[in-house]
Order: C-alpha cells, then structure tokens, then sequence
C-alpha cells in the first residue's frame, strides 16, 4: 500500500454532513480524527470502511477506486483491508470468543489451513487464551474490547480502523487498548481512530480535526516518534 | 466452500435464536403434521371403499339389481317390496343371461343351546356359490332338493361358527333362527376380516324357499345377481332388464325405477369419481395448511431480522457479500421448514395411528406424505425465506452497525 488519497465533494444525505473533505493518509500513519458529535466523523468512519459510498468525490484505496466499486467487490476490500474495531464492541452475542474472531476468515476468499489455530494466535497476541470460549456475556468490557481488536487483526488488513474504541471502557482498560493500538502502529498498521477524546487522539502522531463536515485542522506531531525513539 | 460455511452461520443463527426457531418450527410443523393426516385419512377411506367393493364379489360379467330406487350404495329406501321371485325367472329367460341369483337378507339372532351371536342370514339358491365363486371346505353347499322341499338347513359363514361351536364339529349341529332349527350342512371357507374391518365370514346361508316361508315370511327379495354370458353383454342386459322390472312393476313412465344397479362398472366410476373429489378438497386443505406454514416463517423470519441487524451489519463489516447474507437466511428459512417437515410428518404420523388404533377413523400410511412433505418444505422455506433474506441482505451495513 503506498497511498491512500481522499477527497470528497458534497457529500452528504439530505443535509450535507460532509463538505469537501479532502484527505491523504499513508500507509503506516497513526491518525487520529477528532471532532464534536454531529461534525461528521461517523460519516467518514463509514466511508473510509467502505460501509458507505461518497455522494460525489472519489475514495481511492491502495490506488483502487473504491467509490465505484460492486457491493461485492466493496466487501472484498472490507474482508481483506480493514480491521474494524468498534466503541460497542459488536461482538455475536451468544458465540464464543473463538467463533467471533473467525468472523472475517469466514468471508475470506483464501482463509488459512487452519483457522482455529490462526484464531488463538491472535487471542493469544491480545492476551486472552485462557478466555477461548467464553461468550461477550461472560467477558468484562475490557476483554470483549480485546477480542473485537483480535478479531480486527485475524485477517492481518493494513488498515485498523476504530471508532471510539475506549468510549466504553474505563481509563484502565483505555490504556491497555491504547497501548495496543501503539504496538500495531510498530508493526507498521495504518490507524485511523475516531475519537472526541483528545487525550486518546493524543496517542496519533497525526490528529485531524473535523467540525461541521470540514477539515479544521491538521496537526502532525513530532511527539509520538520521539517517545518511540525513547522507547527503543 | 462459501455455501457450506454460510450453511454452518444458518445452524448456528437458529440455535442462537432458538425461540424463533421454535414458533417457525411449530408453524412447519403443523401444517406438514396436517398434511399427512389428511393424507392418510384419504388412502384409508379409498382403501375401505376399494376393499368393500371387492368385497361385493363382482366379475366383470356380472352385475346386481337391488330394490329400492336410488343410486349404488345409498337406497332411497321407498318401494322395496316390489322384487319378487317372478322377477328372477323373467330376468333368467334372457338370452344373455347365464344365471341369476335371487336374495333375502335379514339380520337376526342364531343361536346355538347357551351361545348365540348375531349374523347376516342370506336367504339363496343354490346357483349363489357358483356365483359368488366361493367355496365350501366342509360338509356340502345348499341343493336344489334343499330349495324344493324348504329345508331347514344352513351353510356358515367362519365368523358365527368360531362364536356358536368353539371348536367342535359343526357338521350336523341344530342351530335355531327365531323358533326353528336349522340343520347346518356347510361351511364356508375363512375369507378372513378386509382391512377396513368388514367381515364376509359373518354371515349365514340358507334356501331361499325357506326364507319366504319360515323366516321373513315376505316374498319379495332385496337382490338379484345376475351373471350374464360375456362382460360385453353387460349393457344390453341392464337395457332389458330395466325394460322387464319397469313392466312387472306396473311403472308408469314418469315415475322412476324402484330398483337400482350396482355394476362393476359404475363401482369404479363412483369410486373414480370420489377419489377426485376426495383428492381435489386434500390438495385444497394441505395448500391452505402449507401456506398458513409459509407465512408463519416470513413472518417471524422478518421479526427476527429486524432483531438481529446489528449481527447483520457486523457480518457486513467483516466482508459478508449480500449473497453471503441472503444465503445464511434462505438456509435458515430452509433448515427450519426441514425441521418442521420431519417433526410434523412424526406428529402426522402418530396422530393416523392413533386414529386407526381408537377406531375414530380409517387412515393408510403410504410413502407420498414423506416424499411431499420434503418437497414442499424446501418450497416453502425457498419461497417465504427469499423475502426477508433479500431485506436482511440490501439493510445498508452503516445503519445496521450502528443501531
């Protein structure tokens, strides 16, 4: 993946819920995307998950136009490109955490030789082995937030998008997901975070900033590499 | 395989979702339950009816005349004392015709010192046996003699013989019918009971000239068999017959016949006749049920889309297709009317034994309520599930994640 170039243009339902947004992220960027609720986030969100189509202005992925691209294709490109972690969590309720993370590998046009082992790999990398078949019921909010960031990886997709991924969490576990986020941004994942939490946006090395439909700002931070650098 | 993992997401959405998948099962069920009911309820009538008129055994070149006006089975029950002996020696002067047999028939007691039963005591001639072609393991059948002297003598039918002797010898007993006794000379071979229940071995046979003189004390007859040479003279002897009995009845033109035939013929045009109705109200019937089935599905199918669309929208999310939605609820749709279908053939099933069992109603358990059911349960799942699969599949995946 080198570039992921997006621009919109009046976009929007009935009222235009975004304006002329026009956006470059690259690969291995930690971004974060802030904002007040009803600026528009969700709505980028969607779009850059390729839930939703742009109302005019194109969305080019990995240099594929994903805006004119078929239904099918489109869930392609969400099966093998994004990892989607959400503030509910939106887990199967009533599956095992196993089953939950397999999710993806379901829709999967090449899913590992053994999916089962794949599954608890990436348990495993959040922390929760011992947790495999446990249904979200029987999960603290902490761990069902770990399994969908699990279920995120499994298919291994460049792209993490999260959407408030702390918003239902207390500041403990917030933490735990936050540094998780940052090790994946070292394992050269590109995030996206949506979050009107600044303190979390904090973490991105890059925060743009959305009011009603429009850019506000666009900050790059130095700040976050240079706590890598003093990590390593 | 893409179909088979949407197959197992199906299984494990109906187990998720058991209450649905419980009402929908119910509703398969008894509509499919219904079906093989009705189903069995049709092949055992059909089989009674099939049976009985075996039972009436017809040759193809014979056919009989009964008093009374009306049609086949179902007499109109008026002028019945019009048939008399004079009758059967005119229909004997035809022809074509090769034998007649004329009848009595008076259910009554036969008694045997302390034991008795009741019976069909059939007052005939002789020629009944060869009519009727019908054997007799011991002792002698009914003779012209016995006919010409009114004896009082009696051929058994197995039925009256296993309830009056229990095992002694008949052959030369005394046996009384109302006040006199009768010698029994005969027995008749064991036919043994017809599936629907009717037993031809009850019954009691003796000379028709003492039927007229000691027992009904009446001259006119309720039958006539009349056996003609060939089957194809069959419609012009009913022709002259009808000709002879309009005469000897003093019939004007327009009052109707006092008499009514049973053909072999017309047997299987009434039976022809009814198994089309009968069919046509068992199609109508299992329609409505199956449809009523159908719509239960769609129904609680939609309901439990509208509860299950964040699932929908997660699946979505992680690269579900529409197809891939569309197939894991036609599969449920179909699994769960599969379901229904075999619980409801079980249920169906039990229901036609116990209806035979109890004696409430004939039923006959064939293979076709398997092979239907099948069939139209993977029709109606196809066809009611498409609905709200298409509905689940076209749910814009933003809205539904975040609902």
């Amino acid at each position: 993946m080198n570039s992921i170039c997006k621009s919109y243009r009046n976009i929007g339902f009935e009222t235009q819920v975004l304006k002329n947004i026009t956006l470059h992220i690259n690969e291995g960027d930690y971004v974060s995307i802030i904002g007040p609720s009803g600026a528009g986030k969700s709505t980028l969100m969607a779009i850059a998950g390729c839930l939703a189509q742009p109302s005019s202005g194109e969305y080019i992925l990995d240099g594929e136009e994903v805006g004119k691209l078929s239904d099918r294709k489109l869930s392609r490109v969400r099966n093998e490109k994004i990892g989607f972690v959400f503030q509910a969590f939106h887990l199967l309720p009533g599956v095992t955490a196993l089953d939950n993370v397999i999710l993806p590998l379901v829709y999967s046009r090449n899913p590992p030789a053994n999916i089962k082992d794949r599954a608890r790999e990436v348990l495993a990398k959040v922390g929760l082995e011992h947790r495999l078949h446990h249904t979200p019921g029987q999960l603290s909010g902490g761990e069902q937030q770990r399994v969908t960031i699990a279920r995120s990886l499994i298919n291994n997709p460049p792209i993490i998008l999260a959407d408030e991924p702390t918003g239902n969490l207390d500041s403990k576990n917030g933490i735990e997901t936050m540094k998780t986020f940052d090790k994946l941004v070292d394992e050269g994942k590109t995030i996206i975070l949506i979050t009107h939490d600044s303190e979390v946006a904090g973490h991105a090395s890059r925060i743009i900033s959305i009011r009603d439909g429009e850019i506000d700002s666009d900050t790059k931070r130095a700040s976050s590499s240079v706590t890598e650098a003093e990590k390593l | 395989m893409r179909i088979f993992k949407n197959l197992r997401q199906a299984f494990r959405g109906l187990k998720l979702n058991r209450g649905n998948t419980l009402l929908m099962t119910i509703g398969v069920m008894i509509g499919i339950a219904s079906l093989t009911v009705i189903v069995a309820i049709g092949d055992g009538i059909k089989y009674k009816v099939l049976n009985r008129i075996a039972n009436l055994g017809f040759g193809p070149e014979s056919f009989s005349v009964i008093a009374g006006g009306g049609k086949m089975f179902f007499s109109r029950s008026k002028n019945t004392t019009s048939m008399s002996l004079q009758d059967a020696e005119d229909l004997l002067a035809l022809p074509t015709v090769r034998m007649v047999v004329p009848r009595q028939r008076k259910r009554m007691q036969i008694i045997n010192k302390k034991e008795f039963t009741n019976t069909r005591v059939y007052g005939v001639t002789p020629d009944w046996q060869a009519a009727r072609r019908w054997k007799v393991v011991d002792g002698v059948f009914l003779s012209d003699a016995d006919l010409d002297r009114r004896k009082k003598v009696v051929v058994l039918g197995a039925t009256p013989v296993r309830k009056l002797f229990r095992g002694s010898d008949p052959i030369g007993k005394m046996v009384r019918l109302q006040n006199n006794y009768y010698e029994v000379i005969g027995l008749l071979q064991e036919k043994g009971l017809t599936e629907s229940g009717y037993d031809p071995d009850d019954r009691a046979l003796i000379p028709l000239t003492t039927s007229i003189s000691r027992l009904t004390h009446q001259t006119h007859l309720h039958s006539i068999k009349v056996v003609t040479l060939h089957a194809s003279q069959v419609p012009e002897t009913m022709k002259a017959v009808t000709q002879i009995l309009r005469r000897n009845h003093n019939l004007s033109i327009l009052s109707e016949d006092d008499f009514r035939f049973i053909t072999p013929e017309g047997i299987m045009q009434w039976v022809t006749e009814s198994e089309q109705a009968l069919n046509r109200m068992l199609i109508l019937i299992s329609t409505v049920s199956l449809l009523v089935g159908g719509i239960v599905i769609m129904n609680i199918l939609l309901v439990s889309i509208r509860e299950r669309v964040r699932e929908i929208g997660i699946r979505r999310c992680f690269g579900a297709r529409r197809s891939d939605i569309t197939l894991q609820f036609l599969f449920e749709s179909v699994l769960v009317s599969l379901l229904g279908g075999v619980l409801g053939v079980g249920l169906g099933l039990l229901l036609s034994f116990g209806l035979k069992r109890f004696d409430i109603l004939p039923t006959l358990i064939t293979w076709e309520p398997f092979v239907l059911s099948f069939f139209f349960c993977m029709l109606i799942g196809l066809v009611f599930g498409i609905h709200p699969a298409r509905k689940a599949a076209f749910m814009n995946p933003e809205e539904a994640i975040r609902s």
